[in-house]
């Protein structure tokens, strides 16, 4: 059989030169596989969704409701009575969290680590257009289940998309097939469209490309890997070493994740109920939190330029999230090297670096502190706004300076101190852990 | 132009007999790369034709005119949908009631579209400030429900502060001065003039504002 096929597939050489790879291990390079692992589960249970799920606004009667709602909400109604529907359900959705932390922390970890240096920027670029691609999915899929929540926390974006001088009005109408409100009928449909279909498919591409391009440019390895093997690249081969460690990790990965879906259902669509002229009030996902945030701690001001406005909604949810990701994008080509990098740095030594990251998770943090900017001000009646909206704006540019300053120090010192003592030694303690 | 053509075209008959001429091959590349661009551009053009062509056109059915002068406030949810709100029923400052225009000759209820929603409430006539009693009736006011900030419903009502509050981003409008917007949102809503005919509510007039989502100006915002 396999005689068979290597005689019409060259299998053999396919062995060789593929499946015999050798892959460098560390405990941080799983981050892109649990991306990776999420995205599979995503699309497996994505699967049962759709062939349950009803894309349309049409008005169902459905016992327990005196009213018609719309048949989305009914569907979903019905696929979390299905026989384990819930549980898969909520794995979607914590699949989708997961997926973008996951990518989020992948990030981290090839930035901590210079991976993105020369010659891996391209799959640097590919990396953050696969994170940013990741949060659109995530965004398309909210408004799905149409309830109250949901199609008021999408509105929130469709007016911030609107918000975009010259092309907002034109890019929102193509996204929700018009306005979104309750009565849009063509809604549902373009947004199911563009979720289970286009933007999936772009993903797909996207991780393909990225990893042909990891296994093509050869992953960087441990530091140690150049004192026992100069010039080589120590690890376990694809064949059936990684491959077995990938399937268990993978297996172990759904099983954790499932048993949490099965604990914690997901956005409870019957506590919303279907859309009414009441307002729910929402807070984004975490993800979102802290473009939220910056957005409620804007002032309000007028500027227009050739017709087109740049106000305060512009601003945050659109100008700011962009600048930094144009700035994640330009950080491999601001250092630029001559040669390939193909080790690990480690982020002790790399102070600046290091505490640049720490400095921009801490300026995350604080903004997304000021998304419970309300819940601040109803729990401290005597807070006034204008205080608090103060109190915010230091905190979110004072602590990232002072988290840079100080890890900076810490490490600086750190770092010297233990200079001395490979001095002393002749080697680093732990330093290739 | 015409003259520089027949140019080209001379030597690139006599490059079928000499292949090596380069001029021949200038030429070619050029007349290949301009079809390659042209092709190209009429691609990215018929593209954006059709992209355009997801942006659906807005169909106007009764239930989505806009609303007009005359129209019947009638109450959008709870167990009296679609009946009129009788002011006479009102609690002074206690409530706020989310309401859509009533097309009084169809009895069409046109809450089909976002912007026709519309907030009522009654408050006492002595603290609303001049320009707002004036469009008031019995103390009886009437403003858009959308909000000026990022278009959410501004469904709530605080009543010990009486004022309405937006619960997306906690927007806070005051309905005793003209729908003045207290924080987050760039402006105020938009006040309706109305009377009261019949114990019922009715649109007399344009509202202060354009209704919907506004940038920011300097007018009506007192910064806190
Ligand atoms: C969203 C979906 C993503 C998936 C499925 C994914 C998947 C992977 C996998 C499986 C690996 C090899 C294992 C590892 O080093 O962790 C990898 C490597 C890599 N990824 Fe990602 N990734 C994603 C997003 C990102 C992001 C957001 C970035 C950065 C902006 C990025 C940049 C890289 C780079 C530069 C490498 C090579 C690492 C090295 O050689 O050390 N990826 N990715
Ligand atoms: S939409 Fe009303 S406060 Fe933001």
């Amino acid at each position: 059989m396999y005689q068979w096929l290597d005689e019409r597939l060259d299998l053999s050489r396919l062995n060789t030169k593929f499946l015999r790879k050798a892959f460098p291990v560390h405990h941080s390079f799983f981050l892109g596989e649990i991306t990776l692992f999420a995205f599979v589960v995503l699309v497996l249970t994505g699967i049962f969704l759709t062939l349950n799920y009803e894309p349309s606004t049409r008005p169902v009667k459905i016992e327990g409701y005196n009213d018609p709602v719309p048949a989305a909400y009914a569907s979903i109604l019905y696929i979390d009575s299905l026989p384990f529907g819930a549980v898969l359900r909520s794995l979607h959705h914590w699949s989708a969290h997961i997926m973008i932390a996951a990518a989020f922390l992948h990030m981290l970890r090839i930035h901590l680590t210079g991976a993105y240096k020369k010659p891996r920027e391209l799959n640097w670029l590919i990396g953050i257009v696969l994170l940013v691609l990741a949060i659109v999915t995530a965004f398309t899929g909210y408004a799905l289940p149409f309830d109250n929540y949901a199609l008021t926390a999408t509105g929130i974006g469709y007016h911030i998309g609107e918000a975009a001088p010259w092309l907002g009005k034109a890019m929102s109408a193509i996204l929700f097939a018009g306005e979104l409100e309750a009565s849009n009928t063509k809604t549902i449909p373009r947004l199911f469209s563009i979720h289970v279909l286009w933007l999936p498919l772009l993903l797909l591409a996207m991780i393909g490309a990225h990893l042909l391009l990891m296994v093509k440019q050869k992953h960087t390895q441990p530091k140690y890997a150049e004192k026992v093997a100069p010039g080589r690249i120590l690890g376990v081969p694809a064949m059936p070493q990684q491959a077995v460690m990938m399937g268990v990790l993978f297996l172990v990965y759904v099983a954790v994740t499932t048993f949490i879906a099965g604990a914690f259902l997901a956005h409870p669509v019957e506590a919303f109920g279907p859309p009414t002229p009441n307002t729910p009030s929402v807070k984004p996902d975490w993800y979102f939190m802290w473009i939220y945030g910056i957005l409620q701690i804007l002032p309000q001001w007028d500027l227009k330029i050739l017709g087109a406005n740049f106000g305060p909604q512009f601003v945050g949810g659109i100008l700011v999230p962009t600048l930094i990701i144009l700035g994640a994008m330009a950080i491999p080509f601001l250092e630029p090297q001559k040669e390939k990098q193909r080790y690990l740095e480690l982020p002790s030594q790399h102070p600046r670096r290091t505490s640049f990251v720490l400095a921009m998770l801490m300026f995350y943090i604080m903004a997304t502190l000021a998304g419970y900017k309300i819940d601040f001000l109803n729990a401290n009646p005597n807070l006034s706004s204008g205080t608090l909206i103060a109190i915010l704006w230091v905190l979110l540019i004072v602590a990232p300076i002072l988290t840079y300053i100080i890890s900076y120090i810490l490490m600086k010192a750190a770092y010297r101190s233990r200079e001395v003592e490979i001095e002393f030694t002749g080697r680093a303690s732990a330093a290739d852990d | 132009m015409a003259d520089h053509d027949h140019d080209t075209h001379a030597h690139g008959h006599e490059a079928a007999l000499e292949p090596e001429a380069p001029e021949a091959h200038a030429t070619r590349r050029a007349v290949l790369q301009a079809a390659i661009g042209m092709g190209a551009g009429a691609a990215v053009l018929s593209t954006l034709y059709v992209g355009a062509g997801l942006i659906p056109k807005k169909e106007i059915t009764p239930d989505r005119e806009p609303i007009a002068q005359g129209d019947v406030l009638v109450y959008s949810q709870g167990p009296k949908r679609g009946q009129p709100i009788n002011p006479a029923e009102l609690k002074p400052g206690a409530e706020m009631i989310v309401a859509y225009p009533m097309n009084p000759e169809s009895q069409v209820v046109k809450g089909a579209e976002l912007k026709n929603t519309l907030l009522v409430m009654k408050l006492d006539p002595g603290t609303l400030d001049a320009e707002t009693a004036k469009l008031a009736a019995e103390g009886v006011v009437v403003y858009s429900g959308v909000c000026k900030h990022l278009g959410c419903v501004v469904s709530n009502w605080v009543a010990d502060k009486q004022l309405m509050l937006c619960p997306c981003h906690g927007a806070l409008y005051d309905p005793k001065e003209s729908g003045k917007a207290l924080i987050v949102a760039p402006k105020p809503l938009g006040q309706f003039p109305i009377k009261l005919e019949n114990n019922r509510i009715v649109i007399a007039g344009e509202p202060t504002r354009p209704i919907g989502v506004e940038a920011a100006t300097d007018d009506g915002i007192r910064r806190v």
